[in-house]
């Protein structure tokens, strides 16, 4: 049978028994059992070839890209561990189905057990590390949905999580570890990685590798420090315990370290991380072990023990190591899955696992305990059993072992390990089963049905036939799997007795030693209980509270949702950013020289910078920061001017001017809140952060500035072209109305656009709503001026208004040739307009206001398109201008160009944009409550403020 | 403006046309009452270009002078962003009418800005880019603060508007920079120039013009207005943020560093890279302490943003295909999360607290599977198509050398994979409690269940997305 088909039966098998649960439970445990049968049987006709010394293997492509394809191979170790999946699998099946009570969702159960069955036979036959990624996930999902299975149990939750997130984690971790052992090798098939030991433990990334696969192997076998989650995770089922936790899932990890044997182990590094941690985990475990009272726990650390014998095993590195961890793996199974079936069978009669309600079960339950004898004296070490054949061996390695030069760490650790083994093995016996029948078991215990007990019975019997005849019975299966792991055959011989060795009296001294630590058990409880040890639970936590901790500490710092920290963290980002372009790359050398500075540059220069800086301390104070905002503005304006650009310095005063004027007028609406105190260092922190990021942004300009450009400037081209070609010697206005008419006209558009839509939120804000409650509740937190409309201001913009409009024309008029045009006197015309309004209110001058500004927006727009339209008629490409000369009488020539036409729309339209704008905002100033005045005085000067206020009465 | 031309932008011209046309039609009729309808027909229409997009194939086009590129990186990123997109309105409609906050801008907005996504992943010159994200930006800003009579939806948009506008500032000084100094916009013309090494002008712009974009896609440390925006914005817009926006940014931070800087990726791999860790990092680590599912999504949506960036860093085609499967994956796997937290409410209102989804496995157990599903694969767990994204990009960084990144990685999806598991602990073992007690909307349903089976069925052969992927790459890195 092909492999590919042998690992995807189970998968197949998790969708029946969803499908046939109605037709009864018996029905869906035997179909389930059926195609674990079926797998199994695949795998033993394949076992003759296998033990041969064949290999196996099944090709088929999928992601060929990621080098991600189901290839499947069956060596020794495979039929070892699919063996052991299948075949424990089907007693499971069998024993689940008697253990399982009638109320629980038989189907669901077996779904999940398949689905876990499939993953684990997945892992042991990948052919491909990435494919085997992806199952021992699965194993992590499915394990999860299987310890989940029983909902109501509140002790499981704790286990779950647990489970979940370590093995998940380490799983996660062992996904870089195969990337970089892909990389080395160059492929991704464990039968070609397996022969690259030179290269991959030559590469520098040999240790990191390493670390990330043990991170996985030991999280999944539980070793030590990982070693806290299995004892919780048994509050699930036992049929699912006695599967995951003892014969498979926690063997895993112990499967990878063997399967990567040939390639990994033989270093320095594999020796102290990988036997080290076995022995600490088999010591731990043993101890803590003994002193569990309940016997679902007692085993799961005894579980742990024993994975933590084998790892040190594997960790030894040696040939012969490799071959006892793997007679012991098999060995271990064995008992262990025996010793939870029969476990779960006492909790199933007895309605209870704690040693200290049990005892004298010997004669109500004989066929039980004749299992858990024989499996629990294998645990122990007691010949001839086979438990006592694999932990002779350990100990004859672990004699010959040194651990960093010493002889006898080794020897006396696995020596206590074993003693505990005994200890606990003994008491399982002795507190459970021996000792008086007791009249107080929550539920009179007795001998299940056949069907219960035959699983463990039969594994009782391979116990007692490998421990009498382990040549014959597990002979070749052991000498296959060994040859398979250390790569290259292997030799096998497996007897009882080795003659007067240390490992024996080493063994003599562990049963002794078992035996005393039993009979000391209440005074030795008393002590355990009186020490403080740490908890599974507390360890857990304590892991996962300072990531916890850091998360809240991280995310209180960063985002606590004042948008000042926000730009703070960005600028310094942009500022490191800028620093690390500039460390990378040399500049050039500097080309230009830095031309004299004048004494009124200079000064100039300091009033920007100290107005800038000044706003640092004052930004609070609105209207003190719009004031040192003009003179921001107003020194731009004169640089420009000062450095003979005096178009751009009067575009730049003119849209300071009214940019300022809207701004006066919107803050005016802002809700005036208490200025948010910070603190000194908070102020000298955002002072460095901004004196960085400026003085950055200036060095960069510096270093640019002195250095020639790489293409010659615009600037010549323009110059050489206005005239000739634009009809205009004020470059920057040709430029506008001609070369870059498109833009200019696209602007113009934007900015009606905007002129309406501040019209359309006023209009909006006005119609009603929690926006218009707001306005009309508004109180003007300042006083108001007793004299809104000054006097002398209102006398002085009236008469400037005639002239005014007339430098708006002179400016409009002049500015195809000399610095102006219809932007700049545009703003000129608005400006004198909006004094009006501030002077003489907003009811005097809107009554006299006739002309409509939403149409002054439209008619600018749509003169500036006709005139683009025009230069259509004539057979040219959209806004090509013309220019023309002519000579009217008693003037002098005069150039005509449609450029004019154009600059008109753009005057129009910029005119109607900003007064809009004024206008709309001054509606929400009438609205909250001001009073529309009629008259441009609020104090009448012919008249006494006495009479003006009796007329009021 | 030839005929080519045209014909090349025509699936842009017809979303245009369509939202101004939609725009007015709605204002002079039935105005918000026309809303479901154009939900529906703007949905649609994203369905039919993607599938005039994608299935129409043919050759290259460069349109405009090379400002427009209709290449297969384009193609497949525009199916991407279509798909989701309309996904995304699909499954909002029926919150959006229940909650009474169904405006008829709001599919038009999103349409706008699915045009300028269109507009960004195709465009050849650092004008097409700009006009094509501040399209895309602009349309975004004004629907995070679509709820305006809510206090934080607006603080959510005006956040994100200011902290856009900073990016777009710099994103322009950065272009201006390389404009002054290369001599030309056009990402070809940049290429040339840059072939002995990057003038120090070119260089500014280059790294100021990343940041512009790290802003965008939301790396760290230009992530900042992520979580506010998650969480203040309502939920469809929420899940819009996540979708359709992060592959536009990402596949036009591609085609930028490909197609403008693809001979020195050395000088700014790096860069990328350090953006990738900060981003996996944080995003993880921040994400441990969030209660609420939307600013889990946010820090989520960081910490994917920087595993997509891994691809990208690692500066060959292999990354480029690693980064676009990676951000489909990242789409697929959101639509189902949010149309689930689009159905979670207690009560009649809606809730994202993660407490409310204490035993959702009694309450609700098909939808508590397919969630598990699908927050086992955003944590990239095999055998759930989340882990083939993942393995994608660190496969992308190891192959280019780049162990250290593809280390990082690693240990980045384990930090992120807690959070993720949290949830699902919480949907198995919680604590009885008050949970979420609505029942989930047929389309919200659907979507859930398909994007969970998606996740599973996917493993098969990743629906052939991989070979699409591969093809877009090696359109973009030659």
């Amino acid at each position: 049978m092909s492999l590919a088909l042998i690992a995807a039966l189970p998968f197949l098998g998790a969708l029946l028994p969803g499908l046939l649960i109605r037709s009864g439970r018996t029905a869906c445990a035997m179909v389930t059992g059926s195609v674990t049968a079926l797998a199994l049987l695949g795998i033993l006709l394949h076992a003759p070839a296998v033990l041969r010394g064949e290999v196996i293997q099944t090709r088929i492509e999928w992601l060929p890209a990621l080098g991600l394809n189901a290839n499947f191979f069956l060596d020794g170790l495979g039929l070892l561990f699919t063996g052991l999946i299948l075949g424990i699998g089907l007693l499971i099946i069998l024993y689940a189905r008697f253990y399982l009570s009638s109320k629980d969702p038989m189907g669901q159960f077996y779904s999940y057990l398949m689905l876990f069955q499939g993953a684990m036979v997945g892992i042991v036959l990948s052919d491909n590390i990435l494919l085997l990624l992806i199952f021992w996930e699965l194993t992590s999902l499915s394990s999860f949905l299987l310890i989940g299975y029983w909902k109501h149990l509140p002790e499981g939750r704790q286990g779950a999580r647990m489970a979940l997130a370590v093995t998940g984690a380490g799983g996660l971790a062992m996904i870089g570890g195969m990337l970089i052992l892909g990389n080395i090798v160059g492929s991704y098939d464990l039968t070609v990685i397996l022969t690259q030991k030179e290269a991959i433990q030559a590469s520098e990334w040999y240790l990191p590798a390493l670390i990330l696969i043990l991170l996985g192997c030991f999280t999944k076998s539980a070793q030590f420090p990982f070693h806290f989650w299995l004892p919780h995770a048994m509050a699930a089922p036992t049929p699912v315990s006695a599967y995951l936790h003892s014969a498979t899932m926690v063997k895993a990890g112990l499967f990878l370290m063997a399967r990567m044997w040939p390639v990994l182990a033989g270093t320095p590094e594999w020796f102290y991380l990988v036997a080290t941690a076995g022995l600490i985990t088999m010591v731990l475990g043993a101890v803590i072990g003994v002193f569990k009272d309940d016997l679902k726990a007692l085993l799961a650390f005894s579980t742990v023990s024993h994975l933590g014998l084998i790892t040190m095993l594997l960790g030894f590195g040696t040939k012969a190591a490799a071959t006892v961890a793997v007679f012991h793996i098999l060995n271990h199974a064995t008992f262990k899955a025996a010793l939870f079936m029969s476990a779960g069978i006492v909790d199933h009669e007895a309605h209870t696992r704690d040693i200290k309600r049990l005892g004298g079960l010997r004669k109500l339950m004989p066929v039980t305990f004749a299992i858990v004898c024989i499996a629990a004296l294998s645990m122990a070490g007691i010949p001839p059993l086979n438990g006592f054949l694999s932990k002779e061996l350990m100990l004859t390695e672990a004699v010959e072992t040194p651990w960093a030069g010493n002889a006898w760490i080794l020897p006396a650790l696995a020596t206590i390990g074993a003693l505990f083994s005994v200890a606990y093995s003994f008491r399982l016996i002795a507190h459970v089963f021996l000792g008086p029948v007791r009249d107080d078991y929550p539920h009179k215990p007795h001998d299940p049905g056949f069907g219960m007990w035959a699983a463990p019975a039969f594994l009782a019997l391979l116990v007692v036939l490998i421990g009498l005849m382990p040549m014959t019975f597990a002979g070749d299966l052991v000498r296959a799997t060994a040859s398979a792991v250390i790569g290259e055959p292997a030799y096998v011989n497996i007897y009882h007795w080795h003659g007067f060795v240390p490992a024996l009296f080493l063994s003599l001294l562990a049963v002794g030693g078992g035996l005393v630590v039993l009979g000391l058990h209440p005074r030795l409880e008393a002590g355990w209980n009186a020490v403080p040890r740490p908890e599974a639970k507390a360890i857990f936590d304590g892991l996962v509270e300072p990531f916890a901790r850091l998360s809240r500490r991280v995310t209180d710092w960063l985002h606590d949702g004042r948008i000042a920290g926000y730009f703070a963290i960005a600028t310094v980002a942009i500022v490191a950013a800028g620093y690390y372009a500039w460390s990378s790359t040399t500049a050039g050398v500097v080309t230009r020289d830095l031309t004299p500075i004048a004494p009124v540059a200079a000064v100039g220069w300091l009033l920007l910078m100290g107005c800038t800086g000044a706003l640092f301390f004052i930004h609070r104070s609105r209207l003190v920061t719009l004031v040192v905002l003009g003179v921001v503005g107003l020194m731009v304006s004169v640089g420009f001017a000062y450095l003979s650009a005096p178009d751009l310095a009067l575009t730049q005063i003119s849209v300071e001017v009214a940019t300022i004027i809207l701004l006066l007028l919107a803050l005016n609406f802002l809700p005036k809140a208490d200025a948010e105190k910070i603190t000194a260092g908070r102020g000298f922190r955002d002072l460095v952060v901004a004196g960085a990021a400026g003085l950055g942004a200036g060095a960069l300009v510096y270093a640019l500035m002195m250095r020639d450009f790489f293409f010659p400037t615009i600037s010549d081209f323009h110059l050489a072209n206005s005239y000739i070609g634009g009809g205009g010697t004020n470059v920057v206005n040709v430029i506008l109305v001609d070369f870059r008419g498109y833009d200019t006209f696209g602007e113009i558009i934007v900015l009606g656009i905007a002129g309406l839509l501040i019209y359309a939120l006023a209009e909006a804000l006005l119609r009603g709503g929690p926006a218009n409650d707001r306005l009309l509740s508004w109180v003007p937190d300042q006083k108001r001026a007793g004299d809104r409309h000054p006097l002398m201001l209102v006398i002085a913009t009236r008469v400037m208004l005639p002239v005014a409009l007339l430098v708006a024309v002179f400016i409009f008029l002049r500015g195809h040739n000399m610095p102006g045009g219809g932007f700049i006197s545009g703003l000129v015309a608005a400006i004198a307009l909006v004094m009006q309004y501030m002077a003489s209110g907003y009811g005097w001058t809107a009554a006299r206001q006739r002309v409509d500004y939403h149409a002054m927006i439209g008619w600018g727009v749509t003169i500036a398109a006709l005139c683009g339209v025009g230069s259509w008629l004539a057979g040219r490409p959209f806004l090509t201008s013309a220019f023309g000369y002519v000579h009217p009488p008693v003037i002098e020539k005069f150039e005509i160009a449609t450029a004019a036409i154009f600059d008109l729309g753009v005057f129009l339209t910029v005119v109607g944009a900003v007064m809009l704008a004024l206008a709309s905002l001054s509606r929400f100033a009438v609205r909250a409550g001001e009073t529309v005045n009629t008259a441009p005085f609020d104090i009448r000067p012919d008249q006494s403020p006495a009479s003006v206020a009796k007329e009021g009465h | 403006m030839t005929s080519t031309d045209f014909n090349t932008i025509l699936p842009e011209f017809i979303l245009a046309v369509f939202a101004m046309a939609a725009l007015l039609g709605a204002v002079y009729t039935g105005k918000d009452r026309t809303g479901p309808l154009l939900m529906w027909l703007t949905a649609g229409l994203f369905l039919l270009l993607a599938a005039w997009i994608g299935l129409g194939g043919g050759v290259e086009h460069v349109a405009f002078g090379g400002m427009f590129n209709d290449d297969g990186f384009a193609r497949f990123a525009k199916v991407a962003i279509l798909l989701s997109a309309a996904a995304v309105l699909i499954i909002s409609k029926d919150y959006m009418v229940r909650r009474d906050m169904l405006r008829f801008e709001f599919p038009i907005l999103i349409a706008l800005s699915v045009l300028g996504m269109m507009i960004m992943v195709s465009s050849g010159d650092l004008m097409a880019l700009y006009m094509g994200l501040e399209l895309q930006s602009l349309a975004l800003y004004v629907v995070a603060s679509m709820r305006r009579d809510s206090a934080r939806s607006s603080e959510a948009g005006l956040k994100y508007f200011v902290l856009g506008s900073l990016s777009s500032g710099l994103l322009l000084y950065g272009a201006s920079l390389i404009y002054g100094f290369a001599g030309t916009t056009n990402f070809a013309g940049i290429l040339s120039t840059v072939e002995d090494g990057l003038p120090l002008g070119v260089l500014f712009g280059m790294v100021f013009m990343i940041a512009g974009l790290a802003f965008k896609i939301s790396a760290v440390p230009f992530h900042m207005w992520t979580p506010d925006v998650y969480e203040g914005s309502p939920t469809p817009v929420t899940a819009f943020f996540a979708t359709a926006p992060k592959i536009a940014a990402m596949a036009l931070l591609a085609r930028l560093m490909h197609d403008a800087f693809g001979n020195v990726t050395g000088d700014w791999g790096q860069v990328i890279a350090l953006l990738a860790v900060l981003s996996m990092f944080l995003g993880g680590i921040a994400a441990i302490g969030q209660r609420d599912i939307k600013r889990l999504m946010a820090y989520s949506s960081i910490a994917h943003m920087g595993f997509a960036l891994i691809g990208l860093a690692s500066g060959t085609a292999f990354g480029v295909q690693a980064m676009l499967v990676y951000m489909a994956i990242y789409v697929a796997m959101n639509i189902g999360t949010f149309a689930f937290i689009l159905s979670m409410e207690r009560g009649g209102q809606p809730v994202t607290s993660i407490d409310s989804l204490h035993m959702l496995s009694k309450t609700a157990p098909l939808q508590a599977m397919a969630l598990l599903v699908l927050l086992f694969s955003l944590a990239g767990v095999p055998p759930m198509v989340g882990f083939f994204g993942k393995l994608y990009v660190l496969q992308a960084a190891v192959n280019a050398d780049m162990t250290w990144l593809a280390v990082a990685g690693v240990v980045a999806s384990v930090i992120g994979a807690f959070y993720y598991l949290r949830i699902v602990f919480y949907m198995y073992f919680g604590s009885e409690g008050e949970g979420v007690d609505g029942r989930i909307g047929s389309v919200q349903g659907a979507a859930l269940l398909i994007s969970a089976l998606v996740m599973v069925a996917g493993i098969v052969n990743l629906f052939g997305v991989e070979a699409l992927a591969q093809a877009a790459a090696e359109t973009l890195v030659r």
